[in-house]
């Protein structure tokens, strides 16, 4: 059990995307425990790789690429833990770029960041409506919502969603990112954080969410 | 993995045709006008042969069928050895090497910042650095040892260096025959013998020729010695476009190609077959300050041309860059950068020298690894662009598609390493993080990287016999100077 666990852990570390979710899937049938191979093998792997990069051992399309192996791994391994119980996480994230913008490699790169750091991520994907930030963090009780923008234009629907979010839920937090934008802007719209970059937004979002 | 800098990019300045007249108008000089010789040897080596010689007035006019003859017997495969293999640098005008700069006598002290004369140490501790970098790849002794003996400093220069890089050695100190004979024992003694030296040369020597167009004797001396010895031979012309040749670059070309042509003839003639390989560091006189503008345009333009010469007559080049900052930073960055890329796109196969400012006399160690950065750069800039299937990647187009990335593809992992140039002193994080990081400047930087390499590098030292015999001759060699002065330390 312990190998099957450690193999995982690897196949993350290793980025192995084509072939973890089959490992996943034999663990599973060798009785492993969803849950440890979540926290033990997927986790761990992922805190490894979100390491090395940190240290610029690694280059980014690796980090990259073991997010991807981490997820379809999930994809086989959550479904099949037991009812009412939950993976320890540093938190939950909504994570989006705005509406009427498309890039998205910013803001994967915090998700990854943010997944590889312990946190629960749910990624929205890009030209998320604003109305969509909204109901999804009603559904899924986030503890912060992290938004992207990367053209001055675009910026604006921050605001757009962080006034109703606010009204609702005075509780959850908001990280705000992408290249036009800054901290004075951050603090004008009412926003809890903003980062430059990526290893940034990781050391906000731990002291916005405790 | 090959050791060098691979080149796939050339551009060509000069012409076959200017070659050509390059070639004849340099021949036509050397018959007509001819060479100052001060050597008695050589000129007799050249009177026995054929040449016109004054001995009044030294003068050697040498035929140009002499010439033709020593460029047919030259050595072709040059390899300068390192003292470990890895390092063998091969000259096979397919890829460029880049070597330190050579004996400043003034160090800018690492801990107090205050200029001084430089010391053993800082021959020590500078080839050490230069051991660790990887875009430098020929050592020079980058300062002289003025706290020894005066005799000696240049023994000391060689020993600091053997003992603290395992890269090949060159240096530019043998300019008497006693020099040429112990600092060829030295090299003998840590190759393990005459035989092994000769088939491995750990070490090699580059010889300035005199502007315009003199042979100075112990320098001429030396260089017949060294060429018999099995020790590879650089002849440096460097003529100041201007002052000490025609301020026409080509002009100073000329004159700079008559001195190493005509020193590459004697070589030839007292040792057929030797190691030559061809110098030119023309960098012009400054005519508002009177400095000579190292790392300027024409320097660098000038070191591009006379590696197409070298390359016409199938010779490794071997030019020169350097700058006149007085500090590292913005000059000393333009003036390197300016010097070194010219040559390398020109194909410069020896490249000489990183570290130095106040034109090769003030080393600072910062610079040594910030110059390393620049040629790193220029290696990328270098290299060449081609199209093949795994370079067009039209599958991994086809795979990804529109409006997605090309981030988790297994193409973009197996190139993004050998594809871009990945730079350890220039700060491409955001502002944010950098200015969290201390705001540090490209200086602030190569400091840090400087204090890592002399707390943690290692490089191992000779044997303690090998040692033991360079220690032996050192003392040997040591001998009164000038005016009685016979101090020994």
């Amino acid at each position: 059990m312990e190998d099957a666990i450690t193999r995982l852990r690897n196949a993350v570390i290793n980025y192995e995307m084509e072939t973890i979710a089959d490992q996943a899937k034999q663990a599973l049938k060798d009785g492993v425990d969803p849950l440890l191979a979540i926290e033990k093998g997927l986790a761990e792997g992922i805190k490894t790789v979100g390491e090395k990069f940190g240290k610029g051992e690694i280059y980014l399309p690796e980090l990259v690429m073991g997010a991807e192996a981490m997820k379809a791994a999930l994809a086989v391994l959550e479904p099949a833990v037991p009812k009412g119980k939950h993976r320890s996480s540093a938190g939950k994230v909504i994570i989006g770029t705005v509406q009427d913008d498309i890039h998205e490699i910013g803001k994967n790169l915090v998700s990854t960041m943010l997944s590889s750091n312990g946190f629960e991520v749910v990624d929205l994907g890009v030209n998320v409506p604003s109305a969509d930030f909204l109901k999804k963090s009603d559904e899924v009780k986030p503890q912060m919502v992290a938004m992207s923008a990367l053209m001055t234009t675009t910026m604006p629907r921050m605001a757009e969603v962080i006034g109703p979010l606010k009204k609702k839920n005075k509780a959850v937090k908001v990280l705000i990112g992408g290249a036009p934008v800054t901290d004075t802007y951050a603090k004008e719209i009412g926003a809890d954080g903003y980062s430059g970059d990526a290893s940034g937004a990781v050391d906000v979002a731990k002291k916005l969410v405790r | 993995m090959a050791f060098g800098i691979k080149r796939g990019v050339r551009f060509n300045i000069l012409s076959d045709g200017d070659l050509d007249r390059i070639h004849w108008g340099t021949l036509h000089i050397l018959e007509k006008v001819g060479v100052q010789v001060d050597s008695p040897t050589c000129r007799k080596l050249l009177k026995d042969n054929g040449c016109d010689v004054d001995e009044k007035t030294r003068i050697a006019k040498i035929p140009s069928h002499l010439v033709e003859e020593a460029l047919a017997k030259k050595k072709t495969s040059i390899t300068l050895a390192g003292r470990n293999p890895k390092y063998d640098a091969r000259l096979d005008l397919n890829h460029s090497y880049m070597t330190a700069n050579g004996n400043g006598a003034v160090t800018v002290d690492f801990e107090t910042g205050k200029r001084r004369p430089s010391t053993k140490q800082d021959v020590a501790n500078s080839s050490k650095i230069i051991d660790s970098l990887q875009n430098v790849h020929i050592h020079w002794p980058m300062v002289s040892s003025t706290d020894q003996h005066p005799s000696v400093v240049h023994l000391h220069d060689f020993d600091a260096s053997l003992n603290n890089t395992e890269k090949h050695v060159m240096y530019e100190t043998g300019v008497t025959l006693s020099d040429a004979k112990t600092l060829t024992e030295m090299g003998y003694a840590v190759a393990g013998g005459e035989k092994e030296y000769r088939r491995r040369p750990l070490s090699s020597c580059l010889q300035c020729t005199y502007a315009p167009l003199q042979h100075d004797s112990g320098v001429m001396d030396a260089s017949l010695y060294f060429a018999e010895a099995g020790v590879p031979l650089v002849f440096f012309g460097m003529p100041q476009p201007g002052a000490t040749g025609p301020a026409t670059l080509v002009g100073s070309l000329i004159v700079g190609n008559a001195e190493v042509l005509s020193a590459l003839t004697m070589t030839q003639l007292h040792a057929p077959g030797s190691s030559v390989i061809y110098g030119m560091g023309n960098a012009p006189l400054d005519m508002r300050t009177t400095i000579r503008a190292g790392g300027s345009p024409e320097h660098a333009i000038s070191s591009a041309i006379a590696t197409e010469l070298a390359h016409y007559y199938g010779l490794p080049s071997c030019v020169g860059v350097s700058a006149t900052a007085k500090e590292p930073g913005d000059q000393a960055v333009m003036e390197y950068y300016t010097g070194c890329v010219g040559p390398l796109l020109a194909g410069a196969d020896l490249m000489c020298g990183v570290g130095l400012l106040e034109d090769s006399s003030c080393l600072f160690y910062e610079q040594i690894v910030i110059d390393n950065e620049i040629v790193g750069a220029i290696a990328r800039l270098i290299r060449g662009e081609w199209a093949d299937d795994t370079t067009m990647a039209l599958d991994v187009i086809e795979k990804v598609g529109p409006g997605k990335n090309f981030l988790t593809q297994r193409h973009t992992v197996d190139h993004m390493r050998s594809e871009f140039f990945m730079p350890s002193l220039i700060d491409r994080r955001s502002f944010d993080a950098w200015s969290q990081a201390g705001s540090k400047s490209l200086r602030d930087s190569a400091r840090d990287k400087v204090k890592g390499i002399l707390a943690n590098y290692k490089v191992p030292p000779l044997e303690k016999d090998v040692q033991r015999k360079l220690d032996m001759i050192i003392e040997k060699a040591k001998k009164p100077m000038w005016g009685g002065e016979s101090k020994t330390h």
